[in-house]
């Protein structure tokens, strides 16, 4: 029993995964349930904590009766009870990125904590971030081209902060930065992630994060390579 | 090997950055033989900053001086131009950049116009940081620190706990001295509302300096928000700040200098306008007043003088009297034209309308001062409120001030 969120825009694909065990309750009747909401109404409403204070905790209640239903959310914070209905669309097609196991080429699993600092001061006048993954150096690259001049960050293959190192081809991608921010929030919550590639230079992130409770959940993010490709600067 | 409680390149470098970032927003970068200079001029030419790295600061300095084949003579590597925006991401975080980096590494090759900043970080991440840079010409500022008259050596800590005092939002201070004393205060132009402003003064005694010289009294005004940047790298060298200074309008220059650095920011000062003002021909009498008939300011003012609501007579006689207010001291025998003024606008005030007078403080102007000084001054405790009055016609008392003023007045000139 589990939980997908999939929040899909062109050219990337976020998901979380939540097991049941996380809920205090989960009920799920029918085999599958899919719907898809507008996101834009969660983010007016702020509903979702931007800013709780330290020592509070929300409790969400999610209900959905069925097709045609809209999704009920109750949200109790401090005494103050929040009821939302949100009317539900046409599941639309989950972009498939057809990202398999057996395709990937690279992967690394990193401790988030190194990742962090390089993510919030990535140069945002740089359309694209780069990726380097070697099984020589310099392993793994992060690369930026902005305004100013070019930026790389290498990180070792023997770092404290690596903890799995499989790269077996030397691979150079970018990808529009301004798809890659909004992982931020992700790598922020996270302890641990995961970077992968495939044979078609597709990326997928996947951020490890462990609640209070010591309960474990999975953003995973996907994302195409940028299509007009200069000769990657090294 | 750095000491105990010294400062790493990468942090001082960064904070030199921080404090350049103040003035401008770009930089000259110029590594020459002996080290490594930084220089910055704001866009108005009103402040130029300067720091240098002596070699002898890096663990590892080289440096050389690229032959043209064309020419005959070495020529020596001119000075590049960076973006501080482009740098400051660099050593963005200068706390963490203590507890992260290890090592910081910079390269230039003039060729290819950029400059390189390699840090060695924890966890043996390597951030580099390729930045373009042009060639500019080299930058001096001229100001020969020996000439000035008045020379203050402070340690930084205790210049950053004055400045702290100043709100953030004061964009200039006034440094005022004389063999005595030194005060910091707030600068303040004439047309302040002082009822709604918060005014700042810190006075020293000599004593508190390392080093005290004043050889002429002054009073300089300068930049604070310019200056804030090198008191805090002046704070990170723990290197004592040297300030030298002459009259208004001169620069101040605030400077540091050990072993393996210097820097210097010398600052433009306002120049007096009070001077200037007071010099300017008195405004014609003859005019009639831009106020319409009887106009009684009521508004309140801690401060000085007449309070007229309208024309450049009051405001004159407001640099006027104001300047007097201040000190109390014996006016120049130049002044004595000032009286004249005085009877002439108290006349014609007189003539003209009924205003307010709060209070007016007089230095003496001719040999009949000690005379005159005493009166004023009871004038000047009499005017404020009806009580004083005594035996006085009460029906307007403040009238009867500019009455007796007048008279007074009168009767010195004769």
């Amino acid at each position: 029993c589990s939980l997908f969120l999939n929040y899909k825009r062109q050219k990337f694909r976020f998901s979380c995964l939540c097991h049941a065990e996380i809920f205090q309750e989960f009920a799920v009747q029918e085999k599958s349930v899919m719907f898809w909401i507008n996101l834009s109404v969660l983010d007016c409403l702020t509903i979702f904590g931007t800013s709780s204070l330290p020592g509070t905790s929300t409790a969400l209640r999610m209900c959905y009766r069925g097709y045609g239903y809209p999704l009920m959310l109750f949200l109790e914070e401090g005494g103050v009870v929040t009821v939302c209905k949100i009317n539900t669309q046409e599941p639309d097609e989950l972009l498939d990125f057809d990202f398999c196991s057996k395709n990937v080429v690279n992967k690394i699993i990193l401790q988030s904590e190194g990742l962090r600092e390089a993510f919030a001061e990535l140069d945002m006048t740089s359309e694209v971030l780069q990726i380097t993954m070697s099984p020589d150096k310099p392993y793994f690259r992060l690369s930026t081209f902005g305004n100013a001049g070019s930026a790389h960050l290498d990180y070792p293959r023997d770092s404290d902060l690596m903890e799995t190192f499989h790269c077996n081809q030397t691979q150079t991608n970018r990808y529009k930065i301004s798809l890659l921010k909004p992982s931020t929030k992700a790598l922020a919550l996270s302890c641990k992630v995961s970077i992968r590639t495939d044979t078609r230079g597709f990326l997928s992130l996947q951020y490890m994060i462990r609640n209070e409770d010591g309960q474990i959940c999975f953003v995973e993010y996907y994302c195409c390579p940028d299509e007009d490709i200069a000769e990657a600067e090294l | 090997v750095a000491a105990k409680g010294q400062m790493t390149f990468e942090v001082l470098f960064g904070r030199a950055i921080h404090a350049i970032a103040r003035i401008s927003d770009e930089f000259s970068f110029d590594p020459i033989e002996k080290g490594l200079a930084l220089r910055s001029v704001n866009s108005s030419r009103s402040a130029y900053a300067y720091v240098f790295f002596s070699s002898m600061f890096f663990q590892h300095y080289c440096w050389t001086a690229m032959s043209q084949p064309c020419q005959k003579e070495k020529q020596l590597s001119l000075p590049c131009k960076l973006i501080i925006k482009s740098v400051l991401p660099v050593f963005r975080c200068v706390n963490v950049l203590e507890r992260n980096v290890e090592k910081c590494s910079i390269y230039t090759n003039i060729n290819d116009h950029r400059v390189t900043f390699q840090l060695l970080c924890k966890y043996g991440v390597v951030k580099t940081y390729k930045l373009t840079c042009q060639e500019c010409d080299p930058l001096q500022a001229v100001f020969a620190k020996h000439m000035c008259p008045n020379i203050l050596k402070v340690h930084s800590r205790l210049l950053a706990d004055i400045m702290i005092h100043f709100p953030t939002s004061q964009e200039e201070v006034t440094l005022s001295v004389t063999p005595m004393k030194v005060c910091f205060k707030s600068y303040t132009e004439e047309d302040t509302d002082f009822s709604k402003t918060m005014l700042t003064e810190i006075q020293l005694n000599p004593d508190e300096f390392d080093y005290f010289q004043v050889g002429v009294d002054s009073e300089v005004t300068f930049c604070l928000k310019e200056l804030r940047g090198l008191l805090a790298f002046s704070e990170a060298t723990s290197v004592p700040v040297s300030i030298h200074f002459d009259v208004s309008g001169k620069p101040i220059a605030f400077s540091i200098e050990d072993m393996v650095l210097e820097a210097s920011f010398i600052l433009a000062t306002l120049s007096d306008v009070e001077k200037e003002t007071a010099s300017q021909q008195p405004p014609d009498f003859s005019q009639k007043p831009p106020w319409d008939g009887i106009a009684p300011n009521t508004e309140p003012n801690t401060t000085t003088t007449f309070n007229c609501n309208a024309g450049n007579i009051c405001r004159w006689q407001v640099y006027f009297t104001r300047r007097h207010c201040k000190d109390f001291k014996v006016a120049k025998a130049s002044e004595i034209i000032n009286l004249q003024i005085l009877h002439h606008v108290v006349s014609y005030f007189y003539k003209c309308c009924i205003f307010q007078f709060h209070s007016l403080f007089f230095g003496a102007v001719s040999c009949k001062e000690d005379a005159i000084s005493h009166t004023f001054h009871s004038l000047a405790t009499a005017s404020d409120t009806e009580e004083d009055f005594g035996n006085v016609q009460t029906q307007h008392p403040k009238y009867w001030c500019i009455t007796a003023l007048t008279e007074l007045v009168q009767s010195t000139l004769l």
